[in-house]
């Protein structure tokens, strides 16, 4: 149990590291194509978006199972945390300046979670054919 | 509860078999129910729930307990309130909410959480 806790969350954590990397990159290449950005300190406040994402995962923490209204409660309320801490943090950082800049940051923060259920959708999705492949076989076996 | 390691090998060997009985209550009657009648339990609002084909039986198990006498049958943890019957699926389907959704045989649906596919995958030599 320990293990798969373990395996999720690393998965978890790559998975969003990826997402937030893709974003930036789109959103230098589009706004700031110039830009040069010190690796070591770029990496690392990536790595602080992460975990801060991650950390706020914690609104969906529920003693009973969600019910899927509540999961999009939840959902929308992850969102508005996710945009209320790495807003501020990102203009801290110098990642936006102006008034279109956070529309456009906010945008991708929106678009980011987005990916990241797609993600999480679609792996779902491969396990689910990995299971229903072998209910499949061994309801065949069962058969002969 | 005491339980000595050869009545452990023997309860895990009956579970495994199917054979294994647990008691299920329709208002004042008590019915012997196989193991491997059953498709699910579940508790709701602190009572425990069995459902097997066609009917539903009240049980005198907490989630826990059934969880240790179900130990080594198809039976496993599927979310925090529910234990399932993987025999009893006839295929699962990702969820938005990140996560599955199992069909079972006679039509009915449970959820699989994600924490719990594992086991799952594991039960079924995936």
């Amino acid at each position: 149990m320990l293990m798969n806790n373990i395996t999720l969350w690393v998965r978890r954590y790559v998975t969003v590291y990826g997402i937030i990397m893709l974003c930036t990159f789109f959103m230098c290449l589009l706004f700031n194509p110039t830009s040069e950005l010190p690796v070591v300190t770029f990496f690392g406040r990536i790595m602080v978006f992460t975990l801060i994402a991650l950390l706020s995962l914690a609104v969906y923490y529920s003693k009973d199972e969600l019910t899927v209204k509540a999961w999009w409660v939840r959902t929308a309320l992850h969102l508005l945390l996710l945009e209320a801490v790495l807003l501020p943090l990102a203009h801290f950082w110098g990642f936006w300046h102006g008034g279109t800049d956070i529309l456009v940051y906010a945008g991708f923060i929106l678009l980011a979670k987005a990916l990241w259920h797609l993600v999480d959708y679609g792996l779902n999705a491969k396990t689910a054919a990995q299971i229903n492949e072998r209910i499949r076989k061994n309801r065949l076996e069962k058969r002969t | 509860m005491r339980v000595t390691v050869a009545e452990w090998v023997l309860g895990v060997a009956e579970a495994a078999s199917g054979h294994r009985t647990i008691c299920g209550w329709q208002e004042d009657t008590m019915h012997r129910l196989k193991l491997a009648e059953v498709f699910y339990f579940e508790v709701v609002d602190d009572r425990s729930f069995l459902y097997t084909q066609a009917a539903v039986f009240e049980a005198k198990e907490k989630l826990y307990e059934f969880e240790r006498l179900c130990a080594g049958s198809t039976l496993f943890r599927c979310s925090k309130s529910m234990i399932l019957n993987a025999e009893k699926i006839d295929y699962v389907r990702p969820s938005l909410s990140g996560r599955f959704e199992a069909v079972l045989s006679n039509g009915e649906k449970a959820v699989v959480s994600r924490k719990y596919v594992a086991d799952l995958k594991r039960m079924l030599g995936v």
